[in-house]
């Protein structure tokens, strides 16, 4: 059965993920987390507005958090980019022409609002959760699923996998964060 | 009178010096011509997002100016980075707003509200700044040296002819992705 991440352990990981990116260096702030803010990752925004190491913009909407991550890309900023799923539908010409026609490497935070515990979510009642895997692999993006704390490592090995790839990647997180 | 955006972008690229600038649609055929091989990545191919791409940028090198050419339909493609821009308050952004009222690439069709759009009151509501109407380009020569070492975010709007050329009378250019990595490269240090 799926578990709730700690939005502490979420954090954490992302510094060690930032910190990795910039060779082991830690200027302040060591990364940034584009954020439309999602319902199911509040907790983690709750906790990011208290940290200093990381930098927080809350963007519009999803298309330009994508192409704000494309300018932090280039300008040598890490990031990642925290939504939800509904977000990621709304900004799909976003992924396909700065992401994946501009190899610029963004990895895609992306909560599963209304998943269901007991349901794998391309069996969920809910098209919102039933649609994004597919997408994903429609548009042949790397993603993984955060079923619990023992898979935050995923979060530093997709980042990993995007700047390797020179492309979108992403990690879904399958319940809300506590 | 309104001006001519090659005109506005010569006397741009003869003032800017290390800034780094962001084309889209009308205005990227004629930059490429102004100013080839420089620190330039042009938006063609996912319209409206210029603003966004120079907000990365801007937060990325707050060292660098950044100057993006937007154009008015472009902008109402994602209009709500102007509150995302006004949050984040980069002090080296300048935001030109090339205002032609038509979607010129596509036919010159009108875009919503045609010429009769402010996207001064817009700017200056989101929280910029600053924010200025220009039509003229003797104002425009004489107020450029202020727009490019003020603190942002700024945005001026320019009123302006149709350019000479659009992505589909002038295609080509380098692929997005090759500009991406041409610009990264240059800002290693």
């Amino acid at each position: 059965m799926p578990e709730s991440i700690p939005a502490s352990l979420i954090i954490d990981t992302l510094k060690t993920t930032f910190r990795e990116a910039r060779g082991g260096a830690s200027p302040e702030p060591l990364g940034w987390v584009l954020s439309v803010p999602d319902t199911h990752q509040r907790t983690v925004l709750a906790a990011l507005d208290k940290e200093q190491a990381i930098r927080v913009l809350t963007c519009a909407t999803e298309d330009e958090a994508a192409t704000v991550a494309a300018g932090l890309y280039i300008g040598r900023e890490p990031c990642v980019l925290m939504i939800q799923h509904a977000g990621l539908y709304a900004s799909v010409n976003t992924l396909r022409g700065v992401a994946m026609d501009g190899r610029v490497p963004i990895l895609y935070m992306i909560g599963l609002l209304s998943r269901e515990r007991d349901r794998q979510p391309r069996e969920s009642r809910h098209s919102m959760v039933r649609f994004c895997e597919p997408l994903l692999d429609t548009f042949g993006v790397p993603h993984a699923r955060l079923e619990g704390p023992d898979d935050v490592h995923l979060i530093p090995e997709y980042y990993r996998r995007a700047q390797e790839r020179r492309g979108p990647a992403a990690v879904l997180v399958g319940l809300e964060t506590i | 009178m309104s001006m001519s955006p090659e005109e506005v972008l010569r006397l741009i690229a003869a003032e800017r010096g290390n800034a780094i600038c962001i084309p889209t649609m009308t205005t990227a055929p004629a930059w490429r011509a102004i100013a080839p091989d420089d620190l330039s990545v042009a938006c063609v191919g996912f319209m409206g997002g210029a603003s966004a791409l120079g907000l990365g940028l801007a937060l990325a090198r707050p060292d660098r100016r950044v100057l993006i050419f937007d154009g008015d339909g472009s902008l109402l493609m994602q209009l709500g980075s102007l509150a995302t821009i006004a949050g984040a308050q980069p002090r080296n952004l300048v935001h030109f707003l090339f205002k032609n009222g038509v979607y010129h690439t596509s036919g010159a069709q009108e875009i919503p509200g045609g010429l009769t759009v402010d996207f001064v009151v817009m700017a200056k509501g989101a929280g910029y700044r600053d924010a200025f109407a220009l039509h003229e380009l003797s104002e425009l020569k004489s107020r450029l040296p202020r727009i490019l070492t003020g603190d942002g975010p700024l945005l001026v709007e320019l009123f302006t002819t149709l350019a000479a050329e659009t992505p589909m009378t002038s295609p080509g250019g380098t692929p997005f992705h090759e500009q991406v990595q041409a610009l990264r490269d240059k800002l290693r240090t």
